[in-house]
């Protein structure tokens, strides 16, 4: 590893070597062995984020007070909605059979309807019709004519 | 519970399962938001505001793709984005905001020279260089993470983080003085 390739491990992931990708740790640790100018960069940035450390954010007492008493909206949402979010929830792998069962749900309701109703078409009439349609049809292409 | 039982509970209506989030995760949030802010007021706003999206919004989280505090930090970046473009735009904003950094700049006053120095030279960063930094470095996600919450590359993040890191180092030179005094050893790595 060249000390260009330490001074961006070291700049963009920060000093401390948990944070460094893992494909080059140990190679970066290797040359802090070896490499006074990079133990001397790493000190520096160590330094550095020492002196960020030190930076600290108020105290907000009251905060978590203020959010919980907060009057939240209803979650009831329009009918349409809930059955959405029902079908299709964003939360859970878990929930999959709900979009696979709304999929398969027309295909049910064809097989049904198409068992217990006919719509008024008499299908034994139709394929009686066609089978003499046919069969008049072969008729017509025999040659009937004796030949002399 | 996990932080997806959670959300399917708040999905369904359930307060208290909010009111666990909310304990949960308020404090690096508000941090998070003062440290791009520097104001408790904006602060707290921004903060109750970003709970009161993740309630309204709860069926839009998305386990597989980010955890919870992701997202959450996704919300009140935006929020804090907006904030800070909406402040610059307004005068009258800006008079408060005034106000109330003189306040806060009494309470400075208490602190030592390079701590003076150091909030002025983050508060001096650009915001998308800040962000990465806050994000990386105190809020403890990784580059990816902080992509994603900023919505950029993380080519970008490393980019301003890199920035952020060498204007600094440049700004509070003289208080990184024992570099070469007590470097690393290999063993403390």
């Amino acid at each position: 590893m060249t000390l260009e390739e330490f001074t961006k491990i070291i700049v963009c992931y920060g000093a401390q070597s948990d944070r460094w990708p893992a494909a080059v740790r140990d190679a970066a640790i290797d040359l802090t062995a070896t490499s006074t100018e990079a133990q001397n960069l790493l000190a520096e940035y160590v330094q550095l984020e020492a002196l960020l450390d030190q930076q600290q954010v108020p105290d907000f007492p009251n905060l978590e007070s203020r959010i919980l008493s907060q009057t939240l909206p209803a979650r009831n949402h329009a009918l349409i909605d809930r059955l959405i979010n029902w079908l299709l929830p964003a939360t859970s792998v878990r929930l999959l059979w709900r979009p696979v069962l709304a999929a398969s749900l027309p295909l049910f309701f064809g097989i049904v309807v198409g068992n217990f109703f006919s719509f008024g078409v008499d299908v034994e009439a139709i394929e009686t019709a066609e089978y003499w349609e046919d069969e008049l049809y072969m008729l017509s292409l025999n040659d009937y004519s004796e030949a002399p | 519970m996990t932080d997806e039982e959670l959300m399917l509970a708040i999905c369904n209506g359930d307060e208290s399962a909010f009111h666990t989030i909310v304990r949960t995760h308020h404090k690096p949030l508000s941090h998070y938001a003062f440290r791009i802010l520097g104001s408790k007021k904006d602060t707290e706003d921004i903060t109750q505001e970003t709970f009161l999206r993740l309630w309204i919004n709860a069926d839009k989280w998305q386990p597989g793709k980010s955890k919870l505090s992701t997202w959450l930090h996704r919300i009140a970046h935006n929020l804090c984005i907006d904030y800070l473009r909406k402040k610059d735009n307004a005068e009258t904003e800006e008079l408060d905001d005034h106000a109330v950094a003189g306040a806060e700049n009494n309470t400075k006053l208490e602190q030592s020279s390079e701590l003076e120095r150091l909030n002025k030279a983050l508060g001096g960063l650009p915001d998308n260089q800040k962000n990465a930094l806050v994000l990386c470095h105190y809020q403890g996600f990784s580059n990816k993470e902080a992509a994603a919450i900023m919505g950029v590359s993380v080519k970008a993040v490393e980019s301003s983080i890199a920035r952020a890191k060498r204007s600094l180092r440049k700004q509070l030179a003289s208080s990184i003085t024992d570099n070469n005094k007590n470097p690393k050893t290999r063993a403390e790595l």
